[in-house]
């Protein structure tokens, strides 16, 4: 009897909790097919006229593109850097392991403002500044560590048997590791890229100080959009952010499926 | 290392090394040194500059205006108190939602897995706003309260410090719940078996047994919450008053709109150096090693 009790309490709390983190998804994707101009929920109709109205708007497909601009380069940078790091750091015994991992790490905490800020004054010298490529490399800093620990994830749960199994029997140990490890950890990869693109999407102080209002990402002009007026585009294109992030994901997913069972190599 | 205190779930010590680079520096050094060196000069490079100008340009008079004016203190004062009621919310109501994806089975916790990540995909901005439709005069709240008439004015639920808690709560509360969940992951559950067979009731297993244990990762997790909340900007800004503006936001108005680098770049250290001395506290007590130690995807 007491531990029903115990049950149902615990149950309706994670019920409650969940709601309250979901109910803005619920409202932005609900608003975004109201009829009227308003941002409103429940919608009072259903209405694709504000999705249609993103398409055929410049700005926003040019807000569009140079989010996947600055994304696709943050993440090919995160790849590069992280993936080395992240295999030598869950691998090898490195000295100072603990300050590079401090080093690695403390970039998901830095406050924003202050890498804004400091790669404004940084970048003005270099010409990075106004440049799609200078965010990127700002945007990469925040992008590494995600690799790192996604791919030590993989890493820790890969049995190295395999691989030893795979020297054993005469292959190169670079190629063990190539042909081996790496597609058995390549869905810890993809989901640290994943990670990587998507904080490089929403980040907007970096964004504001580097890239200026000339180019907008999505981020900043969602920002200078609410402060001008909300309008339900506003619902609308951060829905099909969602959206984009959900099939990312089912995509992550299936690869994670695809490749649990061991490569032929 | 965390690798002695290890008690997790994987058995794998430090993985054997590839035999050609056994005992051998140069693998590592080939492979950390390019990252390093990118981290060196895009991230710490421009903070040391800006710090190095800093001091140079004023010395520590900056510091000293900063530190004795009336606003910035004031600013100081309201990040500090939203950054502690945002973990204590947080912490309250994590805890419970950590604790039940434990015992839950393996589908259920999948699923409560996902849907806990799932508003991390939702851009801040439009996420902060969305909460002035519950919380507006017209809000839905509102609107059911004064229907019901269970009150006759609308509460003001919106731009103050009650709603810029319940934003920056729903943003940071994910994370909150990865972090216990990972901690409380490694407490040995047949400790709670064992008090009951002795005949504790379960809610006097998990108060003197479980709760204790999971005590190390709730501070670190506190901490974690707490660093993360200090650099907010979005949220106050959107659905705060001005009287809850954070330090974020004087930094940017500042550097956007008076252009005053100085004060900007002054500012930006001394929320850098709060974050640096938290995070090395940490770091001391909690191992930074443990965030990517595979608990958390």
């Amino acid at each position: 009897m007491n531990a029903r009790i115990d049950v149902w309490v615990l149950g309706a709390s994670v019920v409650a909790v969940l709601l309250y983190l979901l109910f803005p998804i619920v409202v932005v994707i609900g608003a975004s097919f109201n009829p009227t101009t308003a941002l409103q929920f429940p919608p009072s109709g259903f209405s694709l006229k504000w999705y249609q109205e993103i398409a055929g708007n410049p700005d926003w497909i040019n807000a569009f593109i140079v989010t996947l601009e600055v994304g696709a380069i943050t993440t090919l940078l995160s790849l590069l850097f992280g993936v080395p790091a992240g295999f030598a750091l869950s691998r090898y015994r490195v000295k100072g392991k603990t300050l590079v991992t401090a080093l690695l790490l403390s970039a998901l905490v830095a406050p924003h403002i202050v890498r804004a800020v400091s790669t404004y004054l940084f970048y003005v010298p270099l010409g990075l500044n106004n440049t799609i490529l200078g965010l990127a490399i700002a945007h990469s800093i925040g992008g590494i560590p995600f690799v790192v620990i996604n791919l030590g994830a993989s890493l820790r749960s890969f049995d190295p048997t395999l691989e030893r199994a795979a020297v054993i029997h005469g292959a190169h140990p670079v190629r063990a590791v190539l042909t081996i490890t790496f597609p058995v950890v390549a869905p810890g990869i993809i989901v640290g890229a994943l990670f990587a693109f998507m904080q490089s999407a929403q980040e907007l102080l970096i964004s504001i100080f580097v890239l200026g209002t000339l180019q907008m990402p999505i981020a900043v002009k969602l920002w200078e959009g609410v402060r001008v007026a909300v309008d339900p585009t506003l619902a609308a294109a951060s829905s099909l952010l969602v959206l984009a992030a959900l099939g990312f994901f089912l995509l992550a997913a299936l690869a994670r499926r695809g490749a649990a069972p061991a490569p032929n190599a | 290392m965390a690798g002695s205190q290890d008690s997790g779930p994987s058995p794998t010590s430090p993985a054997p090394v590839l035999p050609l680079f056994q005992r051998s520096w140069f693998a590592p050094t080939v492979l950390l040194a390019p990252t390093l060196l990118w981290l060196i000069f895009f991230y710490i490079a421009p903070i040391a500059l800006m710090v190095w100008r800093g001091l140079m340009d004023t010395g520590l008079q900056g510091y000293i205006k900063i530190f004795s004016s009336d606003i910035y203190l004031k600013v100081f004062w309201n990040t500090l108190q939203i950054s502690i009621i945002t973990t204590i919310g947080c912490l309250v109501l994590g805890y419970p939602i950590a604790f039940a994806l434990t015992v839950v089975g393996r589908r259920l916790q999948a699923l409560i897995l996902v849907l806990v990540t799932l508003p991390y995909w939702l851009d801040y901005v439009v996420r902060s706003y969305s909460w002035i439709v519950l919380l507006g005069r017209r809000g839905l709240i509102n609107n059911i309260l004064v229907g019901l008439g269970i009150v006759d004015q609308p509460l003001p639920l919106l731009f103050n410090l009650f709603s810029v808690c319940v934003g920056m709560i729903q943003v940071l509360l994910p994370i909150m719940i990865l972090a216990l969940f990972g901690a409380m992951s490694r407490i040995d559950r047949r400790l709670m078996l064992a008090a009951e067979i002795h005949g504790a009731s379960r809610w006097r297993a998990f108060r003197t047994v479980f709760f204790p244990l999971s005590l190390a990762g709730v501070y670190s997790a506190c901490l974690l919450i707490f660093i993360s909340a200090l650099g907010f900007f979005i949220v106050p800004a959107l659905i705060g008053s001005p009287r809850q503006t954070m330090i974020t936001q004087s930094i940017l108005v500042l550097a956007e709109t008076l252009l005053n680098w100085t004060d900007a770049a002054a500012l930006s250290i001394v929320l850098l150096v709060a974050t640096m001395v938290l995070t090395i506290i940490y770091d001391r007590f909690f191992n930074i090693d443990r965030l990517w130690g595979g608990d958390q995807r």
